[in-house]
């Protein structure tokens, strides 16, 4: 009798979420607000990708990228938050890795804040509210590159 | 208050409305109220800093916002717990951040600080020599009210 394994899924496809060799991408989510990690979480998860650690805001989420690193592959970095804004703390983390894959995700869309944020070494920028459809193209693109 | 300041609040308020809860969003009609402001059960407020300051507060009643967190999350939430609060929170947030970006393009240099949220009975928020402008709207998880009270500086 033949097996499941016998007949490989030539169109099973690999989710978005693991690297070629079949490890998940390992996230780093930064939002002050407990309803987009959450948000986030659910759809990351979904396709493959592992969520390492949530941060409350900048300060956190600079501090914690740190102790991970280099196990952490992408952060996703809100904007309006206490204590230490997303920019800056985007700027302290390309300071601290200048090889730092972070996605900007803002309910903010003002142009010239999407261009700091770039020129400051983002990879991406969403702006909220989100959808699994938008989150998973942009972290597709970021993390095969 | 200029009337210019109001019409990106409507406008994001429907889009983003319309967007998270993926459903029929009715505007009703714009009033004025001044100092002091009874609040629903509920009540987002966003700062606004800057070419001016105010704020803009989300006001409805305590089933509404169940309601409206529910189709957020996808799941029937039915206590005000964090992950409510959040939401709604958030929800303030989106829509004040969408309003901000429009007046922006127009010239008016803003930005909003970080969300509260205040829950309780028979609550009142009261600004001092602030006239709010009031924008309603209807959602079929129930009635939300945008409160907008901006003054320039000087
Ligand atoms: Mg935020």
């Amino acid at each position: 009798m033949k097996t499941k394994e016998d007949f490989p899924e030539i169109n099973a496809r690999r989710p978005d979420g693991l690297k070629p060799e079949g490890t998940p991408y390992r996230v780093l989510i930064v939002d002050d607000s407990m309803f987009v990690a959450k948000q986030l979480n659910q759809i990351l998860t979904s396709e493959g990708y592992q969520v390492v650690a949530t941060a409350g805001d900048g300060l956190e989420g600079y501090e914690k990228y740190k102790e991970l690193f280099p196990n952490v592959d992408v952060v996703t970095m809100d904007i309006t938050m206490p204590k230490m804004d997303g920019l800056t703390a985007l700027q302290k983390i390309m300071e601290f890795d200048k090889n730092a894959k972070v996605i900007m995700i803002s309910a903010l869309g003002k142009q010239d804040l999407v261009k700091q944020a770039l020129v400051a070494g983002a990879k991406n920028y969403i702006v909220k509210p989100l959808d699994r459809k938008k989150v998973l193209e942009r972290f597709l693109s970021v993390v095969s590159k | 208050m200029r009337v210019e300041y109001i019409n990106p609040f409507v406008e994001s308020a429907f889009n983003v409305l319309k967007e998270v809860l993926q459903g029929d969003v009715k505007r009703g009609e714009l009033y004025l109220k001044s100092t002091s402001i009874p609040v629903m059960g509920v009540a987002a407020i966003v700062g606004l800093a800057g070419d001016v300051e105010g704020r803009v507060l989300f006001d409805m009643d305590k089933p509404t916002a169940l309601k409206v967190a529910s189709v957020m999350n996808g799941e029937e939430l039915k206590v005000m717990d964090e992950l409510v609060k959040a939401t709604i929170t958030e929800l303030a947030n989106m829509i004040t951040a969408q309003a901000v970006t429009k007046l922006h393009e127009l010239g008016f240099k803003f930005d909003l600080t970080p969300p509260a949220i205040f829950t309780g009975e028979n609550m009142e928020v009261s600004d001092q020599d602030v006239e709010a402008l009031i924008v309603p709207m209807e959602t079929a998880q129930g009635k939300l009210e945008i409160n907008v009270a901006i003054r320039e500086r000087g």
